[in-house]
């Protein structure tokens, strides 16, 4: 084809669209006035001649409509008509096109909100140069059931020694206190190695990150701050390089300001050089190898596998532990692996995100379902149009892609308005995720994210305007009889009713899905947590380790805040433990040593959880003592070391026993503590985990430097924190109170991701009733007005009212059941989804999957009733004379 | 709509006749349809039906250009006249035709 010809005709045919169509007006009248002529001189009369022109030139429209087909440009010359024709008619019938476009803009909206979430989460790189060959290194102590125990400095140089890792760097937390900003403020701490922000590939936004220098002994102390916490305490000014911050007993200078990235290891707000932490640089460090402190991050090599690397490093360990016995006691087990930085941030976020991207995904099924339903319905009603086109030498094809861009419309402008919604909720749900995300920064709407919407949206219109469009009109039979109604009749209405049940089989998933949540929140709400919440404020409470250096130090500094905190008013009870409940804590696991049972050789030790409490810890938090008794004030540094255990330790390894004035040890036998008394039972890690194994150990005897204060009052929280704040500033002006939170909050936080859930599914369930319950309504009353003919004559033959009822009811029935089997398939497929999320249930739960089927029942049996009473109201003479 | 002893024309076989009687001089649509059937006495009816999208698709090819002009009787009328390359494609398809229809007439003479 000559390609230059081609474009210039084909422009010539875009932009004058006007005179090209006149062209070829002029062309074709003046071929018929030549035949016409033609006819004339042969001696027929004007009028006969110019028939017989027409007649033999067969259609003109047709012949135009050949031609047109032709233009290269035809496909975009078709598309600007198409859409100007699609609005056309869909602004004729807005009541269709606004409940398409809101229930798309909604499937498409949440699609794109959840979509956002697992792009910014899941599928995004890590904004680490080469993230994918960044490893952790794992040491565990497998027989003491310990997976993850950290790496001391000793062994992170022997890890670096391994050929199959480039480069090696070093990380911890500490939680230091700032002074110098008014209020005193406790800041997250990472802890790294000079070379740490160059093996990740982190390049600082402002000034520089750590060089080797930074990090030898006696260097200048300076900091580089996290970008959220440059945000937050400085509002991004870029002056804050240079500056001098308090921490310690050090003045620390600002060097630096890093991009955001991943809250991983931690949260980290700074950052400072391993040779500035008071912990990291105690002589210790350089000869005792059981200091494991520290995360070790590492990038492969060039050319090394994962696998590879794991086998190398995990060798090191073996030759480790064979080198130095005493380090790793062979009852403990010792093992090393790698753990890819990729799987890491994302493993917790995985099932919460996916399983929401399962129920959009359905929604939208449904939606487009729905759209496809209402095309149908008012494509019944515009068979002689269609008809009427096609009779003009509209193509086929033509016809389907016209009315494939009506529903294209639809969807695209359901898009736009979804992906408004979508963003408004993202807002929401980062916030949210932010509790269980470490990506959470990162998630915004981005380009993949609107290429995502666009394609969706595309996909949403094709698919619901496909099978409707697909409709061929008979054009005979629509023209002949007014026959709107019969022209696509039985075609037409099998396949709504395929979509019926395709919608109650959607609307029964997500019902069985919001079902199960509503169960697993109440029987959530029912777990006795072993504490009661309410009324319990908690406060974190971190002594500065410089100032309060000795164990009395610390004593008395407790003693003090807890009787000024008493003399509060309005306050019940105040306590000091080592963490409340339901906090995101690690667990502080110590091997339990029974006085006068025989060791198990070669058997390890029981971990069980250590907590430090103030005597009024349990009374606070409402625990009842069960046996024996609580602590005391006089247990003390000087009085004899006591414990509690709680019931599930008494049941676990005195049985039947009564463990009161037992010893236990938790330094091999070296010291021994006498349990005192028996405590109740409290979910610590979440209202779905069973209560672990725990000892309580009396704060006066274990002095903290990290703890929790806990205050039980009448007095509202926000008040209650106001007295607070004062007291402890009375006791130490430089001591910061942090992370207040009132336990019922905690409750609340802990129940959110299920909250979370059971709100996406229960409002997509009560849309799937409300859209499948219209569809019904709508396909029964569209089947009772085609058979009314039909129920005239039943009628006429006798047929009584209740027949017809039935009738119509049955047809109904029909679709309801097939819905249901179809939606039981769906939820048993689905099963396994579920169980990961439902808790003090089974996920195939009885009541529920009743309870749905009576709920679908009886809302198809209202949607019903109209058509079929309306049925049953038919006059037979009027039916049969109407046809 | 074709009385006996006349015949449709196949598609490409319409091409190469609009081609040829183009090379005879500029015609408008209703006269290269005259003239195919004049030569041909009367055996080869030209369908309009399929006249101009013909006409439109050998434009699109550039082996023929249009231009408006006045015809015999003084009408405003579109001419087609053939391109160099059309007058390659005549010669090639010319050739092409003639091998083909000595064949044809090969096999239906001995078969």
């Amino acid at each position: 084809m000559n390609g230059l010809r081609t474009l210039q005709l084909g422009i010539r045919s875009l932009l004058r669209r006007d005179q090209v169509e006149e062209e070829l007006d002029e062309e074709l009248r003046f071929h018929v006035e030549m035949e016409t002529a033609k006819h004339l001189k042969r001696g027929l009369s004007p009028a006969a001649a110019r028939r017989e022109a027409l007649r033999s030139f067969g259609g003109v429209e047709k012949v135009k409509e050949q031609c047109r087909e032709l233009r290269v440009t035809r496909w975009l010359e078709d598309l600007a008509r198409d859409v100007r024709y699609g609005v056309r008619t869909l602004t004729r019938s807005p009541g269709y096109a606004a409940v398409s476009i809101l229930t798309l803009a909604l499937g498409i909206g949440a699609n794109t909100a959840i979509f956002s979430m697992v792009n910014g989460v899941l599928l995004r790189p890590l904004p680490y140069t080469e993230g994918d060959r960044l490893v952790r290194v794992q040491q565990g102590a497998p027989k003491a059931g310990l997976e993850d125990i950290g790496v001391s400095p000793l062994e992170k140089a022997d890890y670096a020694g391994g050929r199959s890792l480039a480069a090696v760097a070093e990380h911890h937390t500490m939680w230091f206190n700032l002074l110098d900003r008014g209020t005193p403020e406790r800041v997250q701490t990472g802890v790294v190695s000079a070379d740490y922000f160059r093996v990740l590939g982190i390049q600082p936004i402002l000034g520089r990150t750590f060089v080797a220098e930074d990090d030898k002994p006696g260097a200048e102390p300076v900091l580089v701050l996290s970008y959220a916490w440059w945000q937050r305490s400085h509002g991004g000014d870029p002056s804050v390089l240079g500056q001098k911050l308090e921490m310690n007993d050090k003045t620390h200078t600002v060097v630096g300001v890093l991009p955001p990235v991943p809250a991983y290891p931690s949260k980290d707000e700074v950052f400072m050089p391993t040779s500035a932490c008071p912990f990291r640089s105690v002589p210790e460090a350089a000869i005792d190898r059981t200091m494991r402190m520290t995360n070790v991050l590492a990038r492969l090599a060039p050319g090394a596998s994962l696998e590879g690397a794991r086998a190398e490093v995990s060798g090191i360990a073996r030759r480790m532990a064979a080198a130095h016995p005493k380090d790793y006691p062979s009852d403990q087990g010792h093992s090393a692996t790698l753990v890819s930085l990729q799987e890491e941030l994302t493993r917790a976020a995985r099932p919460t995100l996916l399983t929401l991207l399962g129920i959009v995904g359905l929604v939208l099924l449904l939606v487009c379902t729905n759209v496809a339903n209402l095309t149908l319905a008012r494509q019944l009603g515009r068979g002689r149009e269609l008809a009427v086109r096609a009779a003009l030498g509209a193509s086929r094809g033509r016809l389907v892609r016209q009315r494939l861009m009506e529903s294209l419309l639809l969807a695209l402008a359901g898009g736009a308005l979804g992906l408004l919604l979508g963003a408004a909720a993202l807002r929401l749900l980062a916030t949210f995720a932010a509790r269980f995300l470490p990506r959470a920064e990162e998630i915004a709407i981005d380009g993949t994210v609107l290429l995502f919407t666009l394609l969706v949206s595309l996909a949403a219109g094709v698919a619901a305007g496909l099978l409707p469009a697909l409709f061929r009109p008979e054009p005979a039979a629509a023209l002949k009889e007014g026959g709107d109604r019969s022209s696509m009749g039985a075609g037409g209405l099998r396949v709504r009713n395929l979509l019926i049940v395709g919608q109650l089989g959607l609307s029964f998933l997500l019902l069985i899905g919001a079902g199960l949540m509503l169960r697993t929140l109440g029987a959530l709400h029912q777990v006795d947590p072993g504490f009661r919440p309410e009324g319990v404020l908690t406060a974190g409470l971190d002594l500065d380790w410089s100032k309060y250096d000795t164990v009395p130090k610390r004593r008395d500094v407790y003693d003090r805040l807890l009787a000024k905190i008493e003399t509060l008013p309005g306050i019940t009870t105040a306590a000091l433990a080592s963490t409340s409940p339901l906090r995101q804590s690690y667990p502080f696991k110590q091997p339990l040593r029974i006085e006068g049972r025989a060791l198990a050789p070669d058997q390890p030790l029981p971990q069980i959880e250590m907590r430090i409490a103030s005597p009024d810890y349990l009374p606070t938090l409402g625990v009842p003592i069960l046996h024996g008794r609580g602590f005391r004030d006089e247990d003390g540094p000087d009085a004899p070391a006591v414990a509690l255990i709680n019931r599930s330790t008494a049941r676990h390894f005195w049985g039947g026993q009564d463990p009161v004035g037992r010893r236990i040890s938790f330094d091999g036998g070296t010291s021994w503590i006498t349990i005192v008394g028996v405590a109740g039972d409290v979910r610590q890690y979440g209202l779905d985990h069973e209560a672990s194994d725990e000892v309580y150990r009396p704060i006066r005897q274990v002095p903290l430097l990290r703890s929790r204060l806990l205050v039980r009052s009448a007095v509202p929280a926000a008040t209650l924190e106001k007295s607070l704040r004062a007291a402890v500033r009375e006791i130490d002006p430089e001591q910061p109170l942090f992370e207040v939170q009132t336990l019922e909050q905690a409750r609340a936080d802990s129940l959110a991701p299920s909250r979370l859930i059971t709100l996406f599914l229960g409002l997509f369930a009560l849309l799937a009733l409300v859209i499948t319950a219209t569809g019904i309504a709508g396909l029964l009353a569209f089947s009772v007005s085609q058979r009314t003919q039909e129920i005239g004559i039943r009628m006429a033959l006798g047929a009584a009212r209740d027949d017809v009822l039935w009738m119509i009811l049955r047809q109904g029935g029909v679709l309801l059941a097939a819905g249901l089997a179809l939606g039981l398939l769906g939820a048993l497929a689905l099963n396994r989804v579920m169980a990961g999320l439902v808790f003090g249930i089974e996920t195939t739960d009885p009541v529920t999957y009743a309870g749905v089927a009576l709920l679908l029942l009886a809302v198809a049996a209202l949607a019903c009733w109209e058509p079929a009473r309306r049925a049953t109201g038919i006059h037979p003479m009027l039916a049969l004379r109407k046809g | 709509m074709t009385s006996p002893g006349k015949a449709d024309l196949l598609q490409g076989t319409l091409d190469l006749l609009i081609l040829k009687t183009l090379a005879l001089g500029p015609n408008h649509g209703w006269g290269i349809a005259q003239r195919i059937q004049q030569i041909s006495r009367d055996v080869l009816v030209v369908n309009q039906g399929s006249l101009y999208p013909a006409l439109q698709r050998l434009e699109q090819q550039g082996w023929i250009e249009a231009s408006w002009g006045t015809s015999e009787n003084n009408r405003k009328a579109r001419f087609y006249r053939l391109t160099p390359a059309g007058e390659r494609q005549l010669a090639e398809a010319t050739d092409n035709w003639e091998r083909v229809s000595d064949a044809v007439a090969r096999i239906l003479r001995t078969a």
